[in-house]
């Protein structure tokens, strides 16, 4: 057996001490993990939880009784009996000085909703710490790549605040490694392999960095067409309409325009992951060439839009008449495999309640 | 499947066989990865070089149509080096004996022969397989669109279980769905041989529980495939007069696609409901907007059977409406009772209520997507995991099988090996993606590819234009010059309209399934 | 002889541990510097992501990604050169391509240029010359040493050298007579500490990894002397060889282990030939491989050139550097003695503490530790260099004074002049100065002034110096050697060297100095490696001794551009 297995933590319950309350955990937690578990909301920058947590932003550090630093929470594991204080006035003040710095190797910390999921991630915190305050001024880091002409993920690294969740996410949710760090300290530049366009790299366009990004540096492109559409943004929670693995997705939607989609980070087949069609592959739904009205074919051979009464009566009075004529075993049903569940099971009760046969079928044999 | 996909991070030994996971299934092959990286080994067997085959300890390339070959030969190898799960086979199954006896005779080398991969790399793989704790395997239609696509689905189980590796975590036989809802309509009934939740339509009881349901008393025997019925449209004995296409892109999708437009057009009647007007609607007499994803509510199941909700986000364009109210509208008009229906809720609580795999459903209770079915009653918490107990009639079955060629071979007047799929970027007939802005910047056109040394020995460079001939018909293409293609074998997709290339193929389907052989076909290349 | 194809590097180094680094050399040297189509093979040969390997080699500042490449001098400017010609020297040899280096290690021999696998040094372009590492001078105060006892001795670099003169007496010793843990407890009851800086006990770190489960254990040699200022590895290994080799050799017998990685800095490039020479020799006889001394003691060792990055020096970015990955450090827990080396129970020393075995075992646990001034235990080679008479590697009893060592040992500052401060752990501990210049040389001494002793480099800086200029090119030094993965440390250095280089326009003293403080305040305490904690350091001391110069410093760059 390989230790595949071993990797899972025990269920053993633990306890420590979180900001004068007695907790329970169990082994292999995180500090983070368990303070998240009781809402003390630390604040993080290089978090995803669904990566290895990193240790990069130290945003998320706490005190712990009996260690002279404070010690990042997201790395560090809880142990029995260890006393973490999360929201000491000091603890206070590393975060409000982390954060200024931060906001001071950014062009800008305001970025428009539609750029990721995560993107207002950064803007929260600083509003939260009232980090702008315009100290440690200096140099910006990053350089935006204006070059890569790709229609979907904008890299706008004068933004970037070299967390990393973009190359993790791609890393370990993707597998792809189609980005990374390169150069060190301030000049860490987010890449693909030789600083090319992300077309001619291992990126499969999914996505997942642009939704992992805390800053809106990486972005939506295609919703961002859409930021200066007026309404306000709003989620619908449905599935994705390509494959079936069934990924979970929010449509984003302002007013009657779909203007993007989001992965729906608790879905159960996806938790969190898309692909290219499912992330960027929405806007054929209100594609001008969509049919609005029923076609019939008219004595000239052609089709024209007509009204729904006399479609429906044609269509009806058509399998009525091949009844008739050849028998309830002319009709057939072919149900699709892309519609849902009411359309196919509407069309097999069409043929058995309407013909009294099993002539149906559906798409699965092409 | 008959495993959730969380259990695809945690196979020890993963079997991927006819899938090209990463284009088909990004979000499936996300989990593999993960699995990989946690130290999971991998066998891929794909007749081209896929990003799977490029992560795979073991990867076998071979040949278009021999798969059956190849798990012959594994099973032998199983059973020959004693890795048999035989606490599994007495228990679980029955047929071990027969079978056993049976793989004797299919040694690796003769597989070997068969399939052009070396008999070492065949026993490699059998041994990873055997010895994997546990073992999973991961197909699609690589498996499934062939003659024998049975038999190979058939020869995948033989092997899962004679190492036990079903009812556990981590382990399986798990085919992966390719369009969003194709398990849906199977669930919903759209087949020929079940009513609703798989209950088979020659079974007594149910013919007449449904008769009962639906008012009037319906054929105690399965109907017609689809592909029966293309053929038979227009006839005059048993003839097809009248057909009702619901969302599908018949004459682009489906194989051989000269007779597919010959047999809707002999149609007195043809019915299309889409949301654009398709090449296939092209032909129909009446034609009615549908709502799409997005415009819709609506339930629909993925490939581990999860059972989850859609929703209406934005209004439809102009009159469109849901394709369940159009089917109702229709059958109303003709006078058939039971349509009545107000609303899609109504529509699925009705089905919840016919089909045991769904009886402990309802709208309400799956709109967090929480369940797999079957959920045979209020309060069950679903199944993520089949056979963990007990397979659904009692024994695993073992099946003698043997191996044939495919429908048809390669000839001095075919020499070369097509084999057909699907893209990342694309998604079948591109009536979707082909209208999303920015996928035509990774995908711009249609390519053949080949492999540099045959593009060299037929004088082929990247670009250049070729006719593809096999024995229905032919089209142009340009040539992509790649290694993914094997020698003698070229690829392409069905997704580009102007590069039709179900023209060539439909050279025969599966006995049992009809399911077209869109996995291979004889062709001849021919500079341009 | 023609060059070798990709195929033949890669097939050479595939199956050796911890290959990348080699193979990459393997190009580099090859070709002169790495090409696309290199890297492209490597990721392919060693099935690592090609984007990860791109990103990675720009991580290394001596692996070059375009001509003249490997073949261009690179000059050191270092904080010690910078103050003696190393820029002037730059200038002089701008013609041949040359670019600058950060500090390499030859601070008592300046000024250190590499061309190619060619170590010169000399103060204009015309007097460059090859010149061995300075043999340490013998100890001027006539104390007994641990380290440098044997150093003099003629031959002492080859292998019948070392043995006449005492060498492989302790490994027979251990091997003959002494169980694994009866080693661990002599280290440990001499009080050895590590002498790379951290100062852990070398001994609890060896049982913890005797004792932790997993195999094969290894042991990493760091001789990635980063540290500005600090060049002792230098000099043990260039001639001492062969105690660095006994001294892991004894580790892995104290430990189980059967691996051993040394971890070269790049900028030695004789020494790699020096140690791989006395490894092949101590080979072939039978002093490392598989029947060490006829006792079935199973080990070997492998050199690994480093590619010019500080921050592997630590030892998460060593371990991550050996291994191919991204050379950040780890996040611990887990520590190395658990989970290092592919993830495997390992031990990471200093070369200097790896030395200083061989002897302990020896002559014993109560010799060593009498070594010490007073209370304090053993010996420290401090590195000395800057403005003093006879700048070069002093190995002093832990405990004596400072003043001691700078103007009895070492002939205090050059004639007319007075020593203004002088660093502490290379540039780690930033500066002492004044009052605090009377300290002993000891942590706990030194850690009450806010410093530590750390690797024991000390650079001096007589009162000629400009002190905002000293911090300013220390703390440009580790902006420049900051790997960019703690939010602190890759903003904090850059901001502080800004405002060091007056680029920070009008703020007031007031203003300047809040910002600072708050800026290493956060560092120290959330930094996520010694780099990042350590380096305020340079600006608490520089604030604290030398308040006017700050001032006069803040006032000018408010008045306009340097």
């Amino acid at each position: 057996m390989t230790g595949l297995r071993e990797q899972r933590p025990a269920d053993r319950v633990l306890e420590m001490t979180l900001d004068g309350e007695p907790v329970k955990f169990t082994e292999g937690e995180t500090i983070y993990e368990v303070a998240e578990r009781h809402r003390k909301d630390v604040p993080t920058l290089c978090y995803d939880p669904r990566l290895e947590a990193f240790g990069a932003c130290r945003l998320c550090v706490v005190e712990v009784e009996g260690v002279r630093n404070p010690v990042a929470s997201c790395t560090t594991p809880a142990t029995d009996g260890m006393i973490v204080k999360t929201r000491t006035a000091i603890l206070e003040k590393h975060r409000k000085t982390l954060l200024e710095l931060v906001v001071s190797e950014n062009r800008n910390v305001e970025v428009d909703e539609l750029s990721g999921y995560a993107s207002q991630e950064l803007t929260e915190l600083v509003d939260r710490y009232e980090a702008r305050t315009g100290r440690f001024a200096g140099k910006q880091s990053g350089t935006t790549n204006d070059a890569d002409r790709n229609p979907f993920i904008l890299r706008d690294y004068d933004n970037c605040i070299s967390c990393y969740r973009c190359v993790r996410v791609c890393a370990e949710q993707e597998g792809d490694y189609a980005i990374s760090v390169m150069n060190r300290g301030f000049a860490t530049q987010i890449t693909a392999e030789f600083g090319r366009d992300l077309r001619d790299s291992q990126c499969t366009f999914c996505g997942q960095c642009v939704q992992t990004c805390p800053t809106g540096a990486l972005g939506d492109k295609k919703a961002l067409r859409d930021a200066e559409t007026p309404g306000e943004v709003r989620k619908t929670r449905s599935i994705c309409p390509y494959c079936g693995v069934g990924c979970s997705v929010d449509l984003l939607t302002k007013g009657e325009k779909l203007v993007g989609v989001l992965p729906a980070m608790d879905g159960p087949a996806n938790e969190g992951a898309l692909c290219v069609k499912g992330q960027y592959a929405f806007d054929f739904v209100q594609n001008a060439d969509r049919l609005g009205k029923p076609l019939i074919r008219r004595d000239d051979g052609e089709l024209h839009e007509c009204e729904w009464d006399e479609a429906l009566d044609f269509a009806a009075n058509g399998f009525k008449e091949a009844i008739a004529k050849h028998g309830r075993r002319s009709v057939y049903g072919v149900a699709s495999g892309r519609a849902p569940h009411e359309a196919a099971y509407t069309m097999q009760k069409f043929i058995r309640a309407g013909c009294g046969t099993n002539y149906i079928d559906n798409c699965s044999r092409a | 499947m008959s495993n959730p996909l969380r259990d695809m991070e945690h196979p020890d030994v993963i079997f991927a066989i006819g899938t090209n996971m990463t284009e088909c299934h990004p979000v499936a092959a996300t989990r593999l990865k993960k699995a990989l990286a946690r130290g999971a080994r991998m066998i891929v067997a794909d007749p081209r070089k896929i990003r799977l085959a490029s992560l795979a300890d073991v990867y076998l390339p071979i040949r278009v149509g021999s798969d059956v070959a190849l798990l012959l030969a594994m099973a032998h190898v199983i059973e020959r080096d004693g890795l048999v799960n035989w606490e599994f086979i007495e228990a679980r199954t029955a047929g071990g004996d027969d079978f056993l006896t049976h793989v004797k005779q299919f040694t690796p080398e003769w597989a070997a022969g068969i399939c052009e991969v070396p008999a070492a790399d065949i026993e490699r793989a059998a041994r990873l397989y055997g010895e994997g704790a546990p073992s999973a395997i991961y197909y699609t239609l690589g498996i499934t669109e062939h003659i024998c696509g049975v038999d190979n689905v058939k020869s995948l189980c033989n092997l899962a279980l004679m190492t036990g590796n079903l009812g556990v975590e981590g382990g399986g036989i798990n085919p992966m769905r390719g369009q969003n809802n194709i398990q849906g309509a199977g669930d919903c009934g759209a087949i020929p041989n079940n009513y609703p939740g798989f209950q088979p339509v020659d079974d007594p009881g149910n013919c007449a529980k449904f008769s009962t349901a639906y008012g009037r008393e319906i054929d105690c025997e399965r109907g017609i495939t689809k592909v029966t019925a293309l053929d038979r449209c227009g006839m005059d004995e048993d003839g097809i007069h009248a057909m009702l296409i619901d969302g599908e892109n018949t004459v682009v999708t489906d194989p051989d696609k000269n007779h597919c437009e010959h047999a809707l057009k002999s149609l007195d009647h043809l019915v299309v409901i889409d949301i654009f007007l398709t090449d296939t609607a092209e032909l129909a007499d009446v034609v009615f907007p549908a709502t799409a994803w997005g415009e819709t509510d609506g339930v629909q199941t993925n490939t581990e059977r999860r059972v989850q909700r859609l929703r209406q986000a934005v209004r439809p364009p102009g009159e469109a409406r849901p394709d369940w109210w159009i089917i109702s509208q229709i059958a109303t008009r003709m006078g058939v009772p039971g349509f009545e229906f107000a609303e899609a809720k109504e529509v699925f609580n009705e089905l919840c209520g016919l089909s045991p795999i769904y009886a402990g459903l309802d709208w309400d209770r799956i709109a967090d997507g929480e369940y797999q079915w079957p959920v045979p009653e209020a309060g069950h918490p679903g199944t993520p995991r089949l056979h963990e107990k007990e397979f659904t009639n009692g024994r695993g079955l073992f099946s003698i099988i043997g191996y044939r060629d495919p429908a048809e071979v390669i000839s001095e007047e075919f020499p070369v090996w097509l084999t057909t799929g699907r893209r990342l970027q694309s998604y079948h007939t591109r009536t979707q993606t082909g209208r999303s802005a920015g996928i035509e910047y990774l995908l711009p056109n249609e390519t053949l590819e080949v492999n540099p040394d045959d593009a060299a020995a037929w004088g082929l460079e990247n670009g250049a234009m070729v006719r593809m001939s096999s024995a229905r018909g032919s089209i142009e293409i340009p040539v992509k010059v790649t290694g993914m293609s094997p020698k003698g074998t070229v690829f392409t997709s069905f997704s580009f309209a102007n590069v039709p290339v179900n023209v060539l193929t439909g050279s025969g389907y599966d006995p049992v399934t009809q399911t077209a052989e869109l996995k291979v076909c004889p062709v001849r290349i021919e500079a341009l | 002889m023609p060059s070798p194809s990709d195929q033949e590097l890669i097939g050479r180094w595939k199956g050796e541990p911890a290959p990348l680094l080699p193979l990459l050399h393997a190009f580099h040297d090859r070709d002169g510097w790495l090409t696309d189509e290199a890297l492209a093979a490597v990721a392919a040969g060693l099935r690592i992501p090609i984007a990860d390997l791109y990103g990675t080699v720009t991580f290394y500042h001596h692996f070059s990604r375009q001509p003249p490449g490997k073949a261009a001098p690179r000059v050191c400017t270092g904080n010690v050169c910078g103050l003696n010609g190393g820029r002037e020297l730059l200038a002089a040899l701008e013609g041949d391509g040359a670019t600058p280096m950060p500090c390499a290690g030859r601070c008592d021999d300046m000024v250190p240029v590499i061309v190619g696998d060619r170590a010169l040094v000399g103060t204009s372009a015309e007097s460059l010359v090859h010149r061995a590492t300075p043999l340490p001078a013998p100890n001027p105060g006539g104390r007994e040493e641990c380290v440098f006892a044997g150093i003099r001795e003629p031959g002492r670099a080859t292998l019948a050298g070392y043995r006449k003169s005492g060498g492989y007496a302790a490994l027979e010793k251990a091997v003959g007579g002494m169980s694994p843990s009866g080693v661990v407890e002599v280290l440990t009851a001499s009080k050895l500490a590590g002498r790379g800086g951290a100062g852990f006990p070398t001994g609890v770190k060896w049982k913890a990894v005797a004792e932790a489960a997993g195999d094969p254990k290894c042991i990493v040699c760091n001789a990635d002397e980063g540290e500005p200022g600090c060049f002792k590895d230098r000099a043990l290994m260039d001639h001492d060889p062969f105690a660095v080799i006994e001294g892991m050799t004894l580790a892995a017998y104290a430990r189980g282990a059967r691996v051993g990685l040394i971890y070269l800095r790049y900028e030695y490039p004789e020494t790699v030939g020096i140690l791989e020479g006395a490894i092949g020799e101590a080979r072939a006889a039978g002093m490392l491989g598989g029947d060490i001394l006829g006792s079935g003691m199973r080990f070997d060792l492998h050199v690994r050139r480093g590619a010019g990055a500080y921050i592997c020096g630590e030892e998460g970015s060593l371990l991550n550097s050996l291994e191919g990955k991204h050379p950040f450090p780890r996040n611990k827990p887990p520590y190395p003695v658990t989970h290092g080396f592919n993830n495997k129970p390992t031990v990471v020393n200093n070369v200097e503490t790896l030395a200083s075995v061989p002897p302990i075992v020896a002559r014993g646990a109560d010799w060593y530790r009498d070594l010490g001034e007073g209370e304090h235990a053993g010996t420290k080679v401090i590195c000395l260099s800057g403005d003093i008479r006879r700048p070069g590697n002093y190995e002093v009893p832990i405990g004596i004074p400072l003043r001691t060592l700078l103007d009895e040992w070492a002939g205090g500052p050059g004639e007319g002049r007075s020593i203004q401060a002088v660093t502490m752990a290379g540039l780690s501990g930033g500066f002492l100065a004044g009052e605090d210049l009377e300290v002993t040389l000891d942590e706990p001494c030194i850690r009450a002034k806010g410093s530590f002793l750390g690797a024991g480099g000390i650079i001096v800086f007589d009162d000629r110096r400009d002190m905002v200029r000293a911090a300013h090119d220390a703390m440009e030094f580790f902006a420049h050697e900051s790997c960019g993965k703690c939010f602190p440390c890759r903003i904090g250095t850059q901001r502080i060297t800004e405002r060091l280089n007056g680029g920070t326009g009008a703020l007031s003293l007031d203003a300047w100095l809040a910002e600072i403080a708050d800026i290493g305040e956060t560092m120290k305490a959330t930094s996520a490696c010694g780099l990042g904690l350590a380096a305020p350091l340079v600006t608490d001391s520089l604030v604290r001794y030398f308040p006017e110069q700050v001032a006069a410093h803040v006032e000018n760059a408010a008045a306009g551009p340097a």
